[in-house]
């Protein structure tokens, strides 16, 4: 099960060479045996996953199909409200979050006929980059015992990459999709703001928020991210565009896109074995047919700036209730990133907001007449052993994971769709990855180059040693 | 609430960064441009 991708095991199913609930078990068999260690669950929800599975089974026997993810096994981030199991949000209050509203994304992958494993690991309130919780304990990364799985998302990617489902949800607020994607040697979606809605998910920042698909590969997310997408009343933010078919041109090939290389930021300060792997990346696109350029930015820091402070000053506001009446339930580093919103003016946070428009329209507008993608490292160095990381002050510890995030969070504020993607692997045998970012609702394109990449890489054959 | 000094001295680099960058905003410029600008509704706003 965990050489198949997500795709590979939807067809099966559909062709009948596999069972809806052999999918489930052999998933089940794999998290007994290493979820002791991965922590990938925060909830497993096994009699659940069965029951579903069987009443699919029954369903696929009789000729019924319920969409293109029948059978297919998936888990949830624990801030996706889904009717009865209780959502943490990684705290140590199983029902943290309460909503009238099932999460929208989950439950439109479930109507297609995905079964939930159950839900996910995830940093406390979605605060941090490397995934770590003291409630739930810390996800542990499957290539290397001891190292960072990234975070918020941490769950979602390590159970990805350990096999214990073919796909999962993920929330990304400064990077908490692409970040563990990157990690965990998986492929991860932040969309365009408002192409998935956010109805039903915990939010940490309504401005910065985006709900995704972490997977194998570019083509299983681009499967999922084709049930996921598309307008929904329960949330206003969500664009009435139309979907489009991502599947129908994902093997069409890259002849002719435009890849910019920042000049600028992007590569500053990051390891040496990172940058060789992303520009190595861009050299087999060049290969594939792209035409790679460099690319001077609009300075991105500003962009930074802008989208921390907008998601600090939100952040608090949400999460005031707690951190008001039961700061002592916060993990320290979290409760302190809390705090610092509540020192936002509300002139700062609305300055900020309307710089982030014409700060996004700078970026759309000069760099998109010159490039159809950006190709930038996701994370600046090799994911870190996490005992060292978990011994500093937490001002440190909230420093460094600033910097982890600080090629992924710009593109929060500017919104738009940014693709994470493996592309080999450093000298201790940890994941490298790339990040692809494209023009406003251009996940297609994305998706098409990532897809060319992997067909031509096959670093996704890769399966880590569990 | 037991902000560190640390965390005011980040706090107060960022409001600064905030507010010089703000002196070059233009009185059109409000936060709904932000989901035009990705709905490609506009290119500029009208007085920038």
């Amino acid at each position: 099960m965990r050489e198949e991708s997500l795709t590979a095991i939807a067809e099966a199913i559909r062709a009948r060479r596999l069972s809806p609930v052999e999918a489930v078990e052999r998933c089940l068999e794999r998290v007994r045996k290493w979820d002791g260690r991965l922590r990938a669950f925060i909830r497993l929800d096994a009699e659940g996953a069965l029951e579903s599975a069987r009443l699919l089974e029954a369903e696929a026997a009789a000729g019924r199909w319920r969409g293109p993810l029948h059978g297919v096994p998936v888990g949830f981030k624990d801030l996706c409200h889904l009717r009865g199991l209780p959502t943490s949000c990684g705290t140590s209050m199983p029902g943290y979050f309460v909503s009238s509203q099932e999460c929208t994304a989950a439950r439109r992958l479930l109507d297609a006929g995905a079964v939930s494993l159950g839900k996910l690991n995830m940093t406390e309130l979605a605060l941090g980059a490397f995934g770590d919780n003291a409630h739930h304990g810390d996800a542990d990364n499957p290539w290397l015992a001891g190292h960072a799985t990234g975070g918020s998302s941490s769950g979602s990617a390590a159970g990805v990459a350990a096999g214990f489902f073919a796909g999962a949800v993920g929330s990304d607020t400064g990077g908490s999709i692409r970040l563990p994607a990157a990690c965990c040697g998986v492929v991860g979606l932040k969309p365009t703001y408002g192409r998935v809605s956010r109805a039903g998910a915990m939010a940490l920042s309504w401005s910065m928020d985006h709900l995704g698909p972490l997977a194998w590969t570019a083509r299983d997310v681009a499967l999922m991210l084709q049930v996921m997408a598309g307008p929904d009343p329960a949330d206003a933010t969500a664009s009435r565009r139309a979907v489009p078919d991502y599947l129908s041109g994902i093997d069409r090939g890259i002849t002719g896109l435009r890849v910019g290389l920042p000049e600028n930021y992007f590569f500053e300060g990051a390891a040496e074995e990172m940058v060789a792997g992303v520009r190595q990346a861009a050299r087999q696109l060049e290969d594939l047919g792209a035409r790679v350029s460099e690319i001077r930015l609009p300075d991105p820091r500003h962009m930074t700036d802008v989208a921390m402070l907008i998601a600090r000053a939100e952040s608090s506001a949400l999460h005031a209730g707690v951190l008001r009446g039961h700061p002592e339930a916060l993990q320290p580093a979290v409760r302190a990133r809390l705090e610092m919103g509540l020192g936002i003016s509300a002139h700062d946070y609305l300055q900020a907001l309307r710089l982030r428009a014409k700060l996004t329209r700078a970026l759309v507008g000069e760099v998109f007449d010159e490039v159809d993608v950006l190709l930038t490292p996701v994370i600046p160095e090799a994911p870190p052993a996490l005992a060292p990381l978990k011994a500093a002050t937490v001002e440190e510890f909230n420093a460094r994971s600033g910097r982890f995030s600080r090629f992924t969070r710009p593109f929060n504020g500017y919104g738009l769709p940014a693709l994470s993607v493996p592309c080999g692997f450093a000298a201790a045998g940890m994941p490298l990855a790339f990040q692809a970012v494209g023009r406003p609702f251009d996940e297609a394109t994305l998706l098409r180059l990532g897809h060319a990449y992997q067909e031509a890489a096959g670093w996704h054959r890769r399966r880590p040693s569990l | 609430m037991t902000e560190t000094r640390q965390q005011q001295a980040e706090l107060a680099g960022l409001a600064g960064v905030i507010e010089r960058l703000a002196g070059e905003l233009s009185l059109a410029e409000e936060p709904a441009r932000f989901i035009a600008a990705l709905e490609g509704e506009e290119s500029a706003p009208p007085n920038a």
